[in-house]
């Protein structure tokens, strides 16, 4: 190449962080082109004087980024990460959540600030906090907790730890004190994230004052904490939010009446609730959580195998009381003509599902500590393979315990969710994580890269149309079925179509195939678009509503279609079935033969695997699991139409897994999870049409920072790295991708 | 063809009891010939070695032996098995040749290198397994047993190639000479009546040739015909019942070791012209400082070969 | 014979449209063996940024005389090749560069790549607007017909778009086959490790193979939005398209790209209306995309590795 001046690296740099913070500052704000003027919207965003805030943030980046070895031996100070983590928290909580959903658009912390400042007779404190108390405590927090760090004052720590645990719990009385002037129902989040933000920075400035190191050392630390009693801050968690659950949640909320678990016991004594339930809410709920928590604690304090499954067991006895002390209530309030009651299982507040979430989690932390007790003994069958290893890895105290106080959120927060994350749950998140784990098992496992996977659902969608008579042809009479009699039938059909798309193509390589799944995604659509023979009513989906699904069996009926709990609840008990068998799949001979037909297909060959009867079967399971999504989707939704399967939605769904980290079950879940809620939660923060920009934002800075992805699978992790030692020719700077990489 | 041919080819054993019987294969590839004409006979039970300089179309016979390439010419019968009756490799597809009994390592190692040493092996036995994806789902109790049988076999087979030890690392943390091992035992696995080793001890160091070598007679010896391409001839020579030696894409000479080491066109085509230099150095295998042949195709062909960089796996 | 002159037309039209965007597909491809899923954003910017740059220049675009109008289709070239090749080089820097450096997993590419084209495709939107139907000032009159032969008509707009695409992928060619970065990018594309120890410089070869594949869907860019409408995501379809019209030819093959595109171009407009079976239509425009797409199936099944094969260095 021809001589060119070499600019220094600086130089480079400090233009990058410029052009980024450019970048970022025409993405930042409700500036919009039209086409009276294509350039107001690049003028408003740049030819401004806000232009220098987001210069200055790219000054500081280049800053940061130039000296970053000073940086680096800062924020490697014990303290500093979790101070940087509350501060973080502290901002969000601050900025991007709510803190109190009556006031609609304006619910987050400033909206209420306004609302608070014009409201009389208010408690001074509150008053204080909203005014500026929360903006001077936080400056005076991070850097008393810095200059601590930094200067290895001891004192300041324990001052700025003490501060720090105050100021959260004002930042609760104060927006509880709002809150009841205000009398709305509420299910923000802002003040107990708050709280927990400054929590963390309390955290910091004990470490501050307590370590003595250099540096930091957060995994050890973890790991200590694990194991010094395995299952300890599950119980400890239980016990916060069991509290919580107890003294000051809402249990029975029709129309504001916020009681709580005293109000509503006084509310139910002489009702026509049975006895169970008026000495649950009397006396018994207090007794049963004390003596769980009792056995819980021992059960982790003893590591007794036994104790630990007793706990276990109480807790769930203990939550099934729970539940139906719920549905007793709420019934008996609707019978009895309640103001504002209206059905079993509504109107009730957050605290039942609170002690249900506080009760689980001490159950598990009891059943953590037992799986403890008994590891040694049972833990050589395995060993041998990868992922016996992951299972051991997945067993391990921390692992276990995030997925376990994950299931009991799965299982207990929804119903204190608004209608609209109910909603997003079940239609956005829900189906979207189960279409993930199937078309994991196709890229992740078997390394086929199928961009048309939407087509399968769109298969499941109108097969289960056809069949519950919602389209314009009918399904002969005696072929009409409920939705879940089309499940087995919509899992069949698109079997077979992938069996047919599979066969003949999947001999071609992966580019070639990823165009062939695209085309044959795009044919599917098309074809429901132009609605050839007025079989799928075109551009406007299906004629009438699919029906919701009923179960039938005589003395139990369970019909769907009242709320989207219903579902979700059906979803879980879907997504656990599946779960169970994918992970068995992935253990067994048929994941293995994936795992060796991704990383080297000739050699699986020379070893005797039918390569191509294993990628069909990873083919045809991940189409079956896209049908099965459909039916579903199809069911609660009632009524859809092309535009839902769209190419984007393969795309995303391929972003989902390959996000979450590709291989793993965790990651496909956690991928599809984090990606579906973003943009409803990006809803209250940025401008709508612009999540998709945020969106691609975040993957493209995923992918540079973290490429593996979230939760990547140990197999994945391992072929990364592969036999990269042993072999000289690959130099990483120079080949552009890995060449073990399957698809 | 050479003098040494003829002697030994059909007399002592059965003439019927052969694992291949390659007749005149022609292998090309747009205008270049690979494989030119070449007829052989592997007999059952023996250890037979292919050598020849690079690009004599050993490997492109190993592929053709294993179904990755079908010749244009010629036929190739294979009975692997005791028993077995002569079926054709040609236009069958390699995982199917492998069920029919023959089994193959690589060159370049070719492992799952993110599988553990255990599941590679494990991957090998599974293939002659019946239980479906849904057995494995609902975990049915014959997808149990298989299981536990296929982790047995594989471990037993671990130990025989001498890492039990090592069953739980990663095939691709293992050293190179330990790869090369796992490879054969990946091989094993299928339950071969014949095994194709292509160079398996390119890049390994002497006391691992020892334990190859050693390896290869213990395995013929267990009733698994070997065959074997290899460019160290101390390896050869010593192992080896038989040599087919082939020169670009053609077979000149066949024989016992001690014949081919007298072959006069053996001899030249190793070193070209100068026959009596050529003839030097394939003797000196008896002499423990210079007891390879270079084969890397350097006219000049000094540097022992062994001690060669290693290849690697993907390269 | 005139409705499939017309077809044909159109078909060449669109055909060599395809065939400029493949062309970006196919380099990256060839030096990275990667699709460039952002791509059709390059695209997409190319029209903006002529749009731009044409507005300001004529305005409207009233009363050009031909030197004029020559001018400045020159010029809405220019524009869209240089904010296709800005475009593209920032995506290389920023969306691929840092994955190389790390090693990532081929899949981490497809996904950045995508995350970009999101982006792009909504940050043009944010700026300029998310209408979906911008026209570029008719300055060249584009209904106005050439020629009419076999009652054929002929549009001057159809003529300069394939004259221009010709000329750029002679260019294209040219470049390739005969400088000194031709030969960088075929020896890269053949074995990137050892066209390194050639003294190739990798990231800088790859970077200019970005800008001349940006370079020419931008170009492509400015034809298609003046030839109909322009808007932020018009990128989508023509990008799908001209990805297929790459892989059809032989991803990686130069001059499979070119004929990849001009099949498809001029089957998805014969094929459905079959001019010659006389009917308007005998399956309809509305199965252009499903005539394309299983053009395109059929042909990788029966050539799975497209009509010239792949590699840009390697002869077929």
């Amino acid at each position: 190449m021809n001589q060119r001046l070499n600019l220094p690296d600086w130089a480079g740099r400090a233009v990058a962080c410029l052009f980024g913070s450019v970048v970022l500052a025409m993405m930042v704000g409700p500036q919009q082109g039209s086409q009276n003027d294509y350039g107001v919207g690049f003028r408003q965003a740049v030819l401004n004087p806000r232009i220098f805030y987001f210069l200055l943030i790219g000054v500081l980046v280049f800053f940061a980024i130039t000296y970053q070895d000073v940086v680096r031996r800062y924020a490697s100070r014990p303290g500093v990460r979790p101070l940087v983590a509350g501060l973080l928290v502290l901002l969000a909580s601050y900025f991007l959540m709510r803190w109190y959903d009556p006031l609609g658009n304006n619910a987050k912390f400033a909206g209420l600030a306004d609302a608070v400042a014009s409201t009389s007779g208010l408690a001074p404190l509150a008053k204080a906090f909203f005014g500026w108390l929360w903006w001077v405590s936080l400056v005076v927090l991070v850097v008393g907790i810095f200059v601590a760090i930094a200067r290895r004052l001891r004192a300041l720590g324990w001052a700025m730890a003490g501060l720090a645990v105050v100021v959260g719990v004002v930042a609760l009385v104060a927006h509880a004190a709002a809150a009841d002037a205000g009398g709305g129902i509420d299910h923000s989040y802002g003040a107990p994230t708050a709280l927990v933000g400054y929590l963390v920075l309390a955290g910091a400035g004990v470490l501050a004052a307590r370590s003595r190191s250099e540096t930091a050392a957060t995994r050890e630390f973890v790991e200590r904490v694990m194991a010094f009693r395995p299952g300890l801050p599950l119980v400890l968690m239980g016990l916060l939010l069991g509290v919580l659950a107890l003294v000051s949640a809402t249990w029975f909320a029709p129309q504001q009446a916020n009681a709580t678990l005293v109000d509503t016991s006084s509310l139910f004594s002489g009702s026509d609730a049975s006895g169970l339930s008026e000495a649950f809410l009397g006396w018994l709920g207090y007794v049963l959580f004390v003596v769980v928590l009792l056995a819980g604690a021992a059960a982790v304090w003893t590591r007794n195998r036994v104790v630990g499954y007793v706990a276990a067991g109480l807790a769930a006895v203990t939550i099934l009381i729970v539940l139906v002390t719920l549905h007793d209530i709420s019934a008996t309030a609707t019978e009895a003509g309640y103001p504002g009651a209206d059905g079993p299982w509504r109107d009730l507040g957050t605290g039942g599902w609170l002690l249900s979430i506080a009760v689980f989690s001490i159950g598990a932390g009891a059943f953590v500590a037992a799986r403890r007790a008994h590891r040694p003994a049972g833990a050589d069958e395995a060993r041998g393979t990868v992922t016996g290893r992951l299972h051991q890895a997945g067993a391990s105290t921390t692992v276990l315990s995030l997925a376990l106080f994950g299931i009991g959120l799965a299982l207990f927060y929804p119903p204190t969710a608004t209608t609209f994350w109910q909603q997003a749950l079940v239609t956005d998140i829900g189906v979207y994580v189960l279409l993930a784990i199937g078309l994991n098992v196709v890229i992740g496992w078997a390394g086929l890269l199928d961009l048309g996977y939407i087509a399968f659902y769109a298969l499941g969608s109108y097969t289960t149309a056809y069949l519950t008579g919602s389209l314009p042809v009918q399904p002969p009479s005696w072929l009409q079925l409920s939705p879940l009699w089309a499940i087995p039938v919509a899992i069949a059909v698109c079997l077979v179509a992938g069996v047919l798309l599979g066969a003949p193509t999947l001999r071609l390589r992966g580019d070639y195939l990823a165009i062939v799944t695209l085309g044959f995604g795009e044919i599917i659509r098309i074809v429901a678009v132009n609605n050839p023979g007025n079989i799928t009513n075109g551009p406007r989906g299906v004629e009438s509503a699919v029906p919701h699904p009923v179960i039938d069996l005589g003395f139990l009926r369970i019909q769907w279609g009242g709320n989207q709990l219903q579902y979700w609840y059906l979803l879980l008990v879907l997504l656990a079935i599946l779960i169970f068998f994918f992970y068995r799949l992935e253990g067994s001979r048929l994941g293995r033969a994936w795992a060796a037909v991704r990383e080297d297909e000739v050699a699986a060959q020379a070893t005797g695997v039918n390569t191509t009867r294993v990628k069909l079967l990873a083919f045809a399971i991940g189409a079956s699991t896209s049908g099965l999504a459909g039916v579903f989707f199809a069911s609660d939704i009632g009524y859809f139409n092309p535009q839902n399967f769209i190419l984007n939605n393969s795309i995303l769904i391929v972003a989902y897994v390959v996000f979450g980290g590709m291989g793993s079950l965790t990651g496909a879940i956690a991928g599809a999870a984090v990606l579906t809620w973003l943009p409803n939660f990006l809803r209250d923060q940025v401008p709508s049409e612009d999540r998709v920009m945020w969106i691609g934002a975040v993957l493209v800075i995923m992918m540079i920072f973290r490429p593996q992805g979230l939760i990547p699978a140990k197999r994945r992790e391992a072929e990364l790295t592969g036999l990269a030692g042993h072999d000289p020719s690959v130099r990483p700077a120079v080949q552009a991708v890995p060449a073990s990489e399957g698809v | 063809m050479s003098t040494a041919t003829s002697s030994a080819a059909t007399s002592s054993v059965g003439a019927e009891d052969l694992i291949f019987d390659v007749r005149g294969i022609t292998l090309r590839f747009g205008g270049v010939t690979s494989l030119d004409d070449v007829t052989l006979q592997m007999r059952r039970g023996e250890i037979l070695a292919i050598i020849g300089p690079n690009g004599a179309g050993k490997t492109s016979l190993f592929n053709s032996l294993t179904g990755v390439y079908t010749p244009q010419e010629g036929e190739i019968l294979v009975s692997a098995r005791p028993g077995d009756s002569p079926q054709s490799v040609l236009g069958k597809k390699t995982h199917v040749v492998n069920h029919m009994g023959v089994a193959r390592t690589f060159q370049n190692i070719r492992l799952f290198p993110a599988l553990t040493a255990l599941e590679n092996v494990k991957v090998g036995v599974e293939t002659r397994q019946k239980s479906g994806p849904v057995s494995a789902m609902l975990g049915l109790p014959w997808q149990r047993r298989e299981e536990r049988e296929s982790t047995r076999t594989a471990y037993a087979l671990l130990e025989r190639v001498g890492l039990a030890a090592r069953a739980n690392e990663l095939a691709g943390s293992l050293a190179y000479g330990e790869q090369r091992r796992l490879e054969i035992a990946r091989a094993l696995a299928t339950g071969p009546g014949v095994i194709l080793l292509d160079e398996p001890a390119a890049g390994t160091n002497p006391v691992e040739k020892r334990e190859l070598a050693a390896l290869i007679e213990q395995i013929n010896a267990e009733g698994v015909s070997v065959l074997l391409i290899e460019h160290d001839m101390k390896l050869v020579m010593s192992v080896a019942h038989r040599i087919v030696v082939l020169n670009f894409g053609r077979r000149i000479a066949e024989g016992s070791p001690e014949q081919i080491q007298r072959d006069p066109v053996v001899v030249a085509a190793y070193l070209g012209t100068s026959e009596e230099e050529a003839e030097q150095e394939l003797e000196t295998h008896d002499q423990p400082e210079l007891h390879t042949i270079d084969t890397s195709g350097d006219p000049l062909g000094h540097g022992p070969a062994g001690s060669g960089t290693p290849e690697g796996p993907r390269s | 014979m005139s409705e499939f002159l017309n077809f044909l037309m159109l078909g060449l039209t669109r055909g060599s449209m395809y065939a400029l965007i493949a062309l970006g597909y196919t380099l990256v491809y060839g030096v990275l063996q990667l699709i460039n899923f952002a791509h059709s954003e390059v695209f997409m910017a190319g029209a903006f940024g002529s749009f731009l740059v044409v507005h300001l220049v004529v305005g409207e675009g009233e009363g050009l005389g031909g030197f004029e109008q020559l001018l400045v289709t020159l010029l809405g070239l220019v524009a869209g090749a240089i904010s296709g090749a800005v475009v593209a080089f920032v995506l290389e820097r920023v969306a691929y560069r840092p994955l190389r450096r790390r090693g990532a997993p081929k899949l981490a590419f497809l996904i950045s790549a995508i995350g970009a084209s999101f982006f792009l495709s909504q940050l043009f939107g944010k700026l300029f607007n998310r209408l979906g139907n911008n026209q570029f000032p008719d300055y060249l009159h584009k209904g106005e017909v050439l020629w009419t032969p076999f009652g054929a008509r002929i549009k001057l707009l159809q003529v300069v778009i394939i004259i221009s695409a010709v000329l750029l992928m002679i260019f294209l060619d040219r470049l390739v086959s005969g400088t000194k970065l031709g030969r960088g990018i075929r020896a890269t594309a053949e074995d990137a490790p050892t066209a390194a120890l050639m003294g190739v410089d990798i990231d800088r070869t790859i970077s200019r193979t970005f800008i001349i594949g940006g370079a020419l869907a931008g170009a492509a860019g400015f034809l298609f939005g003046y030839a109909f409408v322009f808007s932020n995501t018009m990128g989508f379809i023509p990008g799908i398209k001209a990805f297929a019209a790459a892989v059809l030819g032989g991803i990686g093959n130069i001059r499979g790209a070119m004929i990849g595109g001009l099949l498809l171009g001029v089957a998805e407009n014969l094929i459905p209306t079959a001019p010659w079976v006389g009917g308007d239509a005998w399956i309809g425009q509305e199965w252009t995309d499903v005539v394309a797409f299983v053009l395109l199936i059929l042909i990788l099944v029966f050539r799975p590795t497209g009509i010239l094969g792949e590699r840009l260095g390697r002869a077929a």
